[in-house]
């Protein structure tokens, strides 16, 4: 039995991120990590992980150069990472298939997951279907509305979807469920975390299954141009997809720049915007920048985007972010509609609402001067239709 | 022995009725009880201290507006604050300090604080004279619950009883009543974690009838009932009424 954590819970010079979770989820958190490690170790495990990646995943996924909305926007080339034609149509679907082969190896029979999007949800309830597991996703009242195609699809792969009535039903409150539910069935079950975010290991667990995106991305930005491009971009709400496409760019001389929701205003409450908005705190079982009031309750968050719609930032973002290796800016609701359309119109492309924000930031990004980007598009936005409906009034 | 620790939720039903309340468990031979400090995002709770917490949210029970009102207060059993993390963060350690110096707080129960995690700001408060108080869940190991009891240890036993007690979390989920419980396994643990120290023991977590109270009582801990005493003071029971009948009474 694992007495302590082998692998660093912290995250850069103010040593985000740790541990803080309830006695309970202890052993379960170390016992976690030390079958995370082993599975490492293991050949067998990077093998099975390889082929469901490109089995059923279907990866590696393509880059795309979009010239046309390039030369829209006055950039010289733009190059999409498509984790939007992956298998369920989001980069989520990477965590949580090998999460889910995780559990099995570990001897779990159920699975439980929180959503906020969806994609997280449908992404787990599709590899617990593949694998055999039992699933349940617990999913707040508003991202039910909000998402419906996804709860839809969810059920269609035998998955319990538990609505999530608390608060402002979002994603924060899916996750207190989650966690409380885990604490119910450590015995038998495991915690699908879809973010990079909760008490360690799940940020390093989930990082490390992500930067499958930047490794490939730079590969094939490097084999379709000879080169690096000036900026790497992508959007981030807890920052698995911000991670999973920065973090092989750390070694590189260019700009990695993460957008966060800007929602519909700069007061408290009405954005998702933790860089200028959040104070240091603890949440969901890691310290990391919190959207929080003077009392230390977590405040109220406000995006278009539910995958966005987190009042915090993973610890490991949020710490490349303060030492520097990572640029953050925001991108409001209306510039993350704007984007879509563009993209739509330019390339024949409908991204997801959170890759959306990173979109609407290259108009900003070729003001400045810069000429070639490499754009994480996280997710497909099928999903998303009734909002870009009544919001674009198409 | 301690026969009972109660649970209340500051703020639930007011923080004006406090002081009252108080006054009243000592009366009725409360040594010590604990006191939850209102959170926003309570991970390890069940629906009723959820609901409890955001009713007193609601009526303005700010970690700040309950520490003040507790200051002055000594008619009181001795307090033990039960809280989440992020609050006492925010305040800060010596603030925090400060803050309770006049309250009758003498231990802190931080939900998710492991020990390691904070150790300067826990043992700022440690020798301030506020230990955090040892959790020992179904999970934890015997190994583990031996260096939990080491790392957040015994004062001895000239302290009192709030500040020297260990929790074993009597089993796995939130709080709040659940369906009758087995006490057998409750009972295995007891004797196991007897083997590794003679700190007192209080056992919570789905406890709520005098039955059960008295079979840990007689198995030398001390039953904590919580959720169900929100629950009935939050329907208008009084708490005389419902701690007369759990402080006594046999297995």
């Amino acid at each position: 039995m694992t007495t302590g954590f082998s692998l660093s819970s912290r995250f850069g010079t103010q040593s985000l991120g740790g541990c803080y979770a309830p006695e309970t989820l202890m052993q379960p958190l170390l016992d976690l990590e030390a079958a995370f490690r082993a599975a490492l170790a293991d050949p067998a495990f990077e093998a099975e992980l390889k082929t469901e990646l490109r089995n059923f995943v279907g990866r590696p996924t393509p880059l795309t150069p979009a010239p046309r909305l390039a030369a829209k926007l006055g950039l010289k080339a733009l190059f999409l990472k498509r984790e939007d034609l992956t298998h369920t149509g989001a980069h989520k679907i990477n965590n949580a298939l090998a999460q889910a082969i995780l559990a099995r190896r570990m001897g779990k029979t159920e699975i439980i997951a929180e959503t906020g999007a969806g994609q997280h949800g449908v992404a787990t309830a599709a590899a617990c279907a593949r694998l055999g597991l039992a699933c349940t996703v617990y999913m707040g009242v508003t991202d039910m509305a909000r998402q419906a195609p996804n709860v839809a699809r969810m059920r269609l792969f035998g998955t319990r979807v538990v609505p999530v009535e608390a608060g402002q039903g979002t994603l924060k409150e899916a996750v207190n469920e989650a966690l409380r539910a885990w604490a119910g069935s450590c015995d038998r079950a495991h915690y699908i975390l879809g973010s990079a975010l909760g008490p360690h290991p799940f940020p390093t667990l989930v990082r490390s299954f992500q930067t499958v995106i930047g490794e490939e991305a730079r590969a094939q930005v490097l084999e379709q141009s000879g080169a690096l491009p000036e900026v790497v971009l992508a959007c981030a709400g807890g920052g698995s997809n911000g991670l999973g496409l920065l973090v092989p760019f750390l070694g590189d001389a260019l700009r990695r720049v993460a957008v966060e929701a800007g929602g519909h205003g700069m007061v408290l409450g009405e954005h998702a915007a933790r860089l200028d908005g959040g104070r240091m705190g603890v949440l969901h079982g890691c310290k990391t920048l919190l959207l929080q009031d003077e009392h230390g309750h977590t405040a109220e968050t406000a995006s278009i985007s539910a995958g966005l719609d987190y009042p915090a930032l993973g610890p490991e973002l949020a710490a490349l972010v303060l030492d520097r290796k990572v640029e953050v800016r925001r991108a409001s609701d209306d510039e993350a509609l704007l984007g879509a359309r563009q993209l739509c119109e330019a390339e024949g492309i409908l991204p997801a609402l959170e890759s959306s924000h990173a979109l609407a930031l290259l108009p900003a990004l070729a003001a400045e001067g810069v000429a070639t980007i490499l754009l994480g598009l996280s997710g497909r936005g099928d999903k998303d239709l009734s909002t870009y409906q009544a919001r674009l009034g198409i | 022995m301690n026969p009972l620790l109660p649970f209340l939720m500051a703020g639930d039903p007011s923080l004006e009725a406090l002081p009252g309340l108080l006054s009243e468990a000592r009366s009725l031979g409360i040594e010590a009880m604990e006191l939850g400090l209102p959170h926003s995002d309570p991970i390890a709770d069940g629906p009723v201290l959820q609901a409890a917490a955001q009713r007193a949210i609601g009526r303005g029970a700010t970690p700040l507006r309950v520490l003040e009102a507790l200051a002055g207060i000594t008619d009181s059993p001795d307090v033990i604050l039960f809280t989440y993390l992020n609050p006492l963060l925010q305040i800060g350690a010596r603030r925090l300090q400060t803050l309770l110096a006049p309250t009758p707080v003498k231990a802190l129960l931080v939900v998710d604080l492991p020990f390691g995690e904070e150790p300067a700001f826990e043992a700022d408060l440690r020798a301030a004279g506020y230990p955090v108080v040892p959790l020992l869940a179904p999970t934890t190991t015997l190994e583990r619950a031996r260096q939990i009891l080491l790392e957040r240890p015994d004062p001895g036993p000239g302290a009192p009883f709030a500040q020297r007690f260990a929790y074993v979390v009597a089993r796995l989920g939130v709080t709040g009543t659940g369906q009758a419980m087995d006490l057998g396994p409750v009972s295995a643990r007891i004797q196991q974690l007897r083997t590794i120290s003679a700190r007192p023991l209080a056992v919570g977590f789905g406890l709520s009838d005098p039955r059960s109270l008295a079979a840990v009582r007689a198995l030398g801990a001390t039953p904590v009932v919580g959720s169900a005493l929100v629950q009935e003071l939050a329907s208008g029971r009084g708490l005389s009424d419902m701690l007369s009948g759990r402080l006594v009474g046999d297995a």
